[in-house]
């Protein structure tokens, strides 16, 4: 298994959590992408990216009015600078001893825990375990842009899924529409979003 | 108790009612100044004449002496420059304090090296002092908080002397301020002369190896230039009172060269070199004697002259000049429209111990004394008392 370090842990609470990088490392993790916190004792929080985020400072705001910025300020202000791109993470599950939970993790990971990209084959072992339990994570989160999420979330996880992709997203798409059929704004939502996803 | 707004409001309209007059006044003393500077501008031997004669009265005046540039002569930035290293260093303190549970004190120095034209991320380093006990009485005196001030100084210079070591091809040295180490020596004269012999050995390690040296003086208060003009009008009798001698009071340096309307200096632009004459000069001498130029970072319509301190190794070098003039010109566009080196900003927020940094350091030698059973103090009640939250007063 390829492990793809993304960041460390900056803060968490049950729901989700909060990793951050240095830009210079910021190369490999795209909105909507499965994560994983492994937190030793055969346990690991799983969680999906919804939103990413770098702040600006006093001197990155002067430094835009300036007429050109030569090379060596760029790499000094993204990876010299303590300016961390943030990711913001939603929890949707967990593996305790080999076994996948679609439950909220009983423990949050812990600070400056390591955080990895889930590769094809963990996310392919991850949405196959039951019936899509962990979409409710995603549509319970009024906060979140649902629908960008969920037609991340369904690229990535149907091309994980490979010759089986197509056939797993229909189900995925199907469990969306009975999950979302008494909310008929956030359906359309959702399948407008899912409708500009190409496998 | 609130500010007494009514004695403020009251003393805010007597300075606006001076004002007018004080404005009058100081709009002639402005063009007196700029006549001056046209008459002698040329007139070197005479200036450094009226100089020597000041100086034999009182050997502390503090003025500029001109060298071999005309008074009004300026130059424009040099080409870009591409092969330099350029290092700059800045440092912060916390300094002791007798109201808390615990007496100590921190020096941090940050220093930053860039290679111009390289691509690459520069290097940061930083230098932290945490200073007890013993370490608070040097010479059985008290660490005061100039001396703490005068110690972080020689630290950064002892960095700039260490990192810019290594480096191959030409070197700028940057520091924020003067050059000349500022201190109250009153506090522990013995310090203070072994703070000057280090800091003398720095500048001539650095003079050895060619490194351009600079300190940088932004908005200036000094009036080096404008005292000269004064020194050169005064006459003997004047020369003798010179402390009490100030026809262009109120006018300073940084108007003469950055006037908003026509500055003196365009921008991008350097004045003349000059020398720096001072009390300092028996200490800085032969080539470490220190010597000054404004240069305007600026842009049109909106100048902002700043002094720039070197040694005399680089004010008589004119490829070093134009390195450090070129360099300085390019750091300070990369600020965009606050111009400042960008290095010695990156040298500051580097060094900068925050607040809650020093609760940390703190609340480490606390619970570190408290385990091997050492006495802690406590906190003064009256420090106890000022961090109590107050209510506001709408």
């Amino acid at each position: 298994m390829t492990q793809i370090e993304i960041g460390r842990l900056l803060r968490a609470g049950t729901t989700g959590f909060v990793a951050g990088c240095r830009v210079s490392q910021f190369t490999v993790p795209a909105f909507g992408e499965l994560v994983r916190a492994p937190l030793g004792d055969s346990y690991q929080v799983y969680g999906l990216i919804h939103d990413i985020h770098i702040d600006d400072d006093g001197l990155v705001r002067q430094l835009v009015t300036s007429e050109n910025i030569s090379d060596e300020v760029m790499k000094d202000n993204r990876e010299r600078r303590i300016v961390p791109v943030e990711m913001a993470v939603l929890a949707i599950g967990y593996e305790q001893d080999g076994r996948i939970y679609h439950l909220l993790p009983p423990r949050p990971p812990l600070s400056l825990d390591v955080i990895y990209l889930c590769d094809d084959e963990d996310v392919a072992r991850f949405t196959s375990v039951g019936r899509f339990g962990y979409f409710r994570h995603i549509l319970g989160a009024k906060d979140l842009p649902i629908g960008e999420v969920m037609a991340a979330h369904l690229g990535q996880a149907a091309r994980a899924h490979g010759k089986s992709g197509d056939q797993w997203k229909d189900k995925a798409t199907h469990e969306l529409i009975t999950l979302l059929r008494d909310n008929y704004p956030t359906l359309m939502n959702v399948l407008g979003a899912l409708s500009d996803v190409s496998v | 108790m609130p500010v007494n707004f009514q004695q403020i409001y009251a003393r805010v309209k007597e300075i606006a009612e001076g004002a007018n007059e004080s404005k009058r006044i100081l709009e002639e003393r402005r063009n007196q100044a700029r006549e001056l500077l046209s008459f002698y501008a040329a007139d070197l031997d005479y200036l450094r004449q009226k100089v020597e004669a000041a100086k034999a009265v009182d050997a502390n005046i503090r003025c500029a002496t001109p060298l071999k540039e005309s008074l009004a002569s300026f130059y424009p930035p040099p080409v870009s420059v591409t092969d330099a290293t350029v290092i700059a260093a800045d440092g912060s303190q916390v300094n002791p304090d007798r109201h808390a549970a615990i007496q100590f004190c921190i020096i941090n120095v940050g220093v930053i090296a860039m290679r111009l034209s390289s691509g690459e991320a520069p290097l940061v380093t930083v230098e932290t002092e945490l200073l007890y006990g013993d370490d608070l009485l040097p010479n059985g005196n008290p660490l005061s908080d100039g001396m703490v001030a005068m110690r972080r100084d020689i630290h950064e210079r002892i960095k700039l002397d260490e990192v810019s070591k290594d480096i191959n091809g030409p070197v700028v040295n940057l520091t924020d301020g003067t050059i000349e180490l500022w201190g109250a020596k009153g506090d522990d004269p013995q310090a203070y002369a072994n703070f000057v012999e280090q800091y003398l050995g720095v500048l001539s390690r650095l003079h050895s190896r060619g490194v351009v040296t600079a300190g940088y003086v932004e908005k200036p208060s000094a009036d080096l230039v404008v005292r000269l003009l004064e020194i050169a009008t005064a006459d003997e009798e004047q020369i003798r009172k010179l402390r009490d001698f100030h026809p262009l009071r109120g006018v300073s340096d940084r108007w003469l060269y950055g006037e908003r309307d026509n500055p003196l200096l365009p921008p991008g632009h350097r004045s003349a070199v000059f020398g720096l004459q001072s009390g300092s000069e028996k200490k800085y001498k032969g080539a470490l004697s220190l010597h000054f130029f404004y240069l305007n970072v600026g842009t049109v319509g909106h100048p902002w002259p700043v002094r720039i301190e070197i040694p005399r190794w680089v004010a008589e070098d004119p490829k070093k000049l134009d390195l450090l003039h070129c360099v300085l010109i390019e750091q300070c566009k990369m600020m965009g429209s606050r111009p400042y080196p960008y290095l010695l900003h990156r040298a500051h927020e580097t060094a900068l111990v925050r607040y809650e940094e020093k609760g940390q350091i703190e609340q480490l030698l606390v619970l570190e004394l408290r385990r091997i059973r050492a006495e802690v103090g406590d906190g003064s009640h009256k420090s106890s008392a000022k961090s109590l939250k107050i209510r506001t007063t709408r």
